[in-house]
Formats: structure tokens, sequence, C-alpha cells
């Protein structure tokens, strides 16, 4: 300012006289300032628990005893080794690919729904969106409770409802068994989040500028056409922000199934978050719980990575 | 087919989807508020039916049984601190990264970001040792401070995205005016961060109200529990109980809801904003 200014105004200008300026403060002080209590709240929270987790992850530290010592990479091996990791890990990566595949495709077809329905009756299609949402704002542990109960045999509700409209033969214990438990705690999981994943894609939608669709079909598109063509490359932000979101609440999962099944029947619907928990609060493995949650990491990181980059591509080349 | 004809196909192939899950989304749901008010004979003879005497005495017996009304307390006390904190925090913090370039800006903005992918279940242990040694465990502050640490990440995100979008001339014109950085942040610009202030609480105080696992780690004196936390020792102690559980989780969820409500306008916009802007 100051360098602007005529000699003989620079005296007279206000910002002169502020006292920041007369004691000289360097320019980026205030910014710090802005910057420093999130900064050192957030690293003391997250980033000092996270890295020192990761030391942890190569001793044998159990969590309580002043007792550490450095084991390499035993952990990793025997993590590796070890079947109830392994089922975990499959458990969330079935858990997470399947909720990712089912729920945005559900999510997209309701979208697409709801945006004709934008044009045609609007007050309803308002009213819908709010509804679809409603699931979401419960606790996933409540979803976990409701679930418990409307998949729980015989006197369950979903079991009740089969025998009432005459369908016996299709009830199950659909918790009790191993082979249906996962899928079960899946569906309550879709049951909560496909509002969530149906509002992104809207947007997607409502941003479309309509005279593409006009244009395409002056071309002679049909309404596949169309989709293909126009829409689903307009909507590839929405996709990649909605997948990415599945992706990792499915990686962390752990309130649902901890309400739901507790991981069981024996291990079949146990999460890697969980077994952590298991492991680091519950046996005192913690060096161990700790190489767990690094493997968890570096696999969210290298997909998210490697998801990201193919589906920003996508977004590029239109 | 002619012009109507395919509207009208159009039409139904719109409505039947959407009739479908609103059916499958509000069965459960009634199920849900049928079983907070049956009695327990009810409950066994009628599972799925509406209540046949509606016993509305279950909100009260969940309530005292459950002690629901400190829970209920304690979770508005940490939702209100967390989400005010969050809010003076995140944005101040992207303020300077949004309006900054350069390395340092960048750098710090990546720091935070990165909170976005970690699995924060990661550090708990350390994260409670260090606790421990400050006093900060079985105490709402303790609690408060990990559930902003924790959203800070998302928090500044959703404002150092916004903040960008909002034209400089207004501050510009301030700095000349003489005033200070802060004051023309909290006076100028944070009036004009409304849109993306609303989707900050409603989506922060979603996650903290229903959080469980900090809440179970970190506060175990019963006078301390939240709502999930309530909830969660209700089924431990009355598990055969489904319509006191089913109450309690009916009542409990219904402050979030009703703040949903309220903002459900900029909650929707807020909630898609990335998706627009990729």
């Amino acid at each position: 300012m100051k360098r602007f200014a005529p000699a003989g105004l620079a005296s007279s200008m206000p910002i002169t006289a502020t006292p920041a300026r007369l004691l000289r403060l360097p320019r980026w002080l205030p910014d710090v300032a802005f910057v420093l209590p999130a900064l050192i709240l957030f690293t003391v929270v997250v980033i000092y628990p996270v890295l020192s987790s990761f030391v942890y992850g190569f001793t044998d530290w159990n969590g309580v005893s002043p007792d550490v010592h450095f084991i390499g990479l035993r952990n990793f091996t025997d993590l590796f080794a070890d079947r109830n990791v392994r089922i975990a890990f499959v458990n969330t990566l079935t858990f997470t690919i399947v909720a990712a595949v089912f729920q945005n495709g559900i999510a997209l077809g309701l979208a697409l729904a709801l945006d004709h329905l934008m044009g045609w009756l609007r007050g309803l299609a308002t009213a819908l969106r709010i509804l679809f949402l409603i699931p979401m704002l419960l606790s996933p542990l409540a979803i976990g409770y409701l679930g418990q109960y409307i998949f729980s045999p015989t006197f369950g509700a979903l079991d009740t409802l089969l025998a009432d409209a005459h369908l016996e033969s299709w009830t199950r214990d659909w918790l009790g068994d191993p082979h249906l438990a996962l899928g079960s705690v899946i569906a309550a999981n879709l049951w909560q989040y496909v509002g969530y994943n149906m509002i992104i894609f809207l947007a997607g939608l409502q941003a479309v500028p309509r005279d593409l669709y006009e244009s395409a079909s002056l071309d002679g598109a049909g309404e596949v056409q169309q989709f293909w063509h126009v829409t689903w490359p307009m909507i590839a932000p929405a996709t990649t922000i909605s997948l990415i979101l599945t992706l990792i609440g499915g990686f962390k999962v752990f309130d649902l199934i901890f309400a739901m099944t507790n991981g069981g029947p024996g291990y079949a619907t146990e999460s890697v978050v969980m077994r952590v928990y298991r492991e680091g609060f519950q046996l005192n493995h913690f060096g161990y719980a700790a190489a767990i949650s690094i493997t968890l990491c570096l696999f969210i990181f290298v997909l998210s990575v490697a998801l990201l980059s193919i589906l920003r591509r996508r977004e590029v080349v239109v | 087919m002619s012009a109507r004809g395919a509207k009208a196909v159009r039409h139904t192939a719109a409505l039947v989807p959407l009739l479908l899950w609103t059916v499958l989304l509000l069965v459960p749901l009634i199920i849900t508020v049928g079983i907070a008010l049956k009695t327990r004979y009810d409950l066994l003879v009628n599972p799925i039916g509406w209540p046949q005497p509606v016993a509305w005495g279950n909100i009260g017996t969940a309530w005292q049984e459950g002690d629901l009304g400190t829970a209920l307390m304690n979770s508005v006390i940490i939702t209100t601190c967390g989400v005010l904190g969050l809010i003076a925090l995140g944005a101040s913090a992207a303020y300077p990264l949004a309006r900054r370039v350069g390395r340092w800006p960048t750098g710090i903005y990546v720091y935070f970001i990165l909170g976005l992918i970690v699995p924060l279940q990661l550090g708990l242990v350390p994260l409670y040792r260090a606790w421990q040694w400050l006093g900060l465990v079985d105490s709402q502050a303790g609690v408060v401070l990990i559930q902003i640490g924790e959203l800070l990440p998302l928090t500044i995100f959703l404002f150092t995205g916004f903040i960008k979008t909002v034209p400089r001339e207004l501050e510009e014109a301030a700095a000349i005016d003489g005033a200070s950085q802060f004051r023309t942040f909290w006076t100028i610009v944070f009036p004009l961060l409304r849109p993306v202030t609303a989707t900050v609480i409603i989506v922060t105080s979603l996650v903290i109200w229903n959080d469980f696992l900090i809440p179970l780690l970190f506060l175990q004196q019963p006078d301390l529990q939240t709502i999930p936390l309530a909830i969660y020792g209700f089924v431990g102690e009355y598990s055969q109980s489904w319509n006191l559980i089913f109450a309690s989780i009916v009542v409990s969820s219904l402050p979030i809801i009703a703040l949903f409500l309220i903002l459900q306008r900029s909650f929707i916009k807020g909630l898609t904003g990335g998706a627009l802007k990729g």
C-alpha cells in the first residue's frame, strides 16, 4: 500500500497507523494464527496417535505394560498366516465391493427416476427426496439392532412377513446361517445409505444442461443412447464421489456389524476394524492390532488412488 | 407408439421403482415405531402388526430405565460444543488455506485432507494413553476435543471449497479500511458462508450424535453416557425387551430428524456440492 501512495499522503493513511504496522509484524503471522489451533488439535488427536501406531506395528506391545520390544516384521508375517485376519479382510472386501456395486446401482436408478419426477410431480419428488434420506440419520448402532430383530428367525419381522405371505419355504435363520449373515448385514447397510448415494447422483443429473438432451435427440439419439453419450459422462464427478464414499465407509464398517451380529456366527461377518478392536482392546495384542490397521490403511490408500486415477481419467476424456 | 404413450411409459418407469423403494423404506420404519409402542405380550402374538393397545408407557419406561434424559443432555452438550468448536477452528483455518497460494498453504491443506483417508481407529490406543496422561478420560471436554480433531479434515475440506467461490472484493475493501484480518473474516467473510456452515452443522452433528466407539472407550461413567451408549447399555440389560429397545431408539433419533427437517434444504445442497464441482 505504502509503496504506491504519494509520499505526502502516506502518513495520513489509516492503515499505517495500526499497531501491526508499527511493530512490523510479518504478513504471514495472522494466517498462522488462523490455522494454528486447528493444526495443533488435529496433530494431537489424529496424526500423533496414528504415527505412533505405525511404530507399534513393529513391536510386541500389549497396550498396557511399559515393556516394548521391536520385533521387526513378525506381526506382518503372522497376520498373513492368521486365518481370522484373512477372513476379516475377505469379509470387508466382499462387504465393500457388493455395497459399492448394489448401493450405487440402485441409487443411480432411483436418481434417474426422481430426476424424471422432478420435471413432472415436483412436490412428490421433493418429499421422496427427504424421505429417502431419513435412514442415514439413524445411528448405525440402532440400524444394527433393528436389523438383528428384523432378520431374527421365526419371530423376526422378515420371517413373519414371509410366513404371512404363505412363503414359509423362504424363511431362514438369516443371521445364524454363515452363508446368509454377511448378505443380511450388507442389506441393512444398503437400506441405510442408498438415499445418500441417490442424492449425490440426483445433484449430478440436475446439473446436466437440458439443451444437451435436445440436441442429442435432434441428432436422432434414442433414450438409451442419450444415457450413454450424455448423462453417463456428465455425471462422472458424481459417480466418483459416490463410489469413493461407499468404499471408504465400507472399509471402516464397525458399529453396524457390532450391533447386528457381533461378527458372528463364528467369524462369518467380522470386519477388519472389528478384528483390530478385538486384538487391540480385548486381547491386549496392541502391536499386532496396529500391524493389521497399517495393512488396512495401505489397502485403502492403494485402492483409492487407483480408483481415483481411473475415474478421473474418465472425467477428463469427457 | 404415440408420443402420449411413450410419455406414459416413462412416467410408469419412474414411478414404479420409486414406490417400491418407498415401501421398502417405510415398512422397517413403521415396524420400528410399531414395536416401540407394543406391550410384551402383543409383541409375542402379533410381532409386526400395529400395536393392539398402543403402549405409550414404553416411551416413559425406556426414558427412565435407560436414563435417556441424562444421555440426551450429554449428547446435546457434546454435539453442540463439538460443532461450535469445529466451525470456529475449521472455518478460520480454511480461510488462509483457501486464499493463499504457495507451497505452505497447499502442504497444510493436504496434511489435513490425509485425515479423510486414514482409518481413525488406528490411533485409538495411543490416543487413549495420551488422554489418560492429560486427565481427559471420562470427561466431556476430552470427547469433544477428539470429535473436533477427527472431523476437522472434513470441515476444512468443505469450508475451503466454499471460500474459494466467494469473491474477494469485500475483504480487500475492508483491509484497505484498516480492519484486522481477524475482524474481516468474522464480520465480513463468515456471514457469507452460511450455506456451507449449515452443511457442516448437519453433517458433523450427525457424526458426533451417532458416534459409538469414542464414547464407548472414553466415557465409562454412567452419568456421562451419550445416546448410543444408552442404547447399547439398554440392549445389554434388557436383551429380550425389544419393545423398550425400539422405544429408546425412536426417542433418541427424533432430535436429529427434527434438525434435518429444519435444515434439509441446505443439507441437500451442501451434501451434493462436491458432486457438482467434481
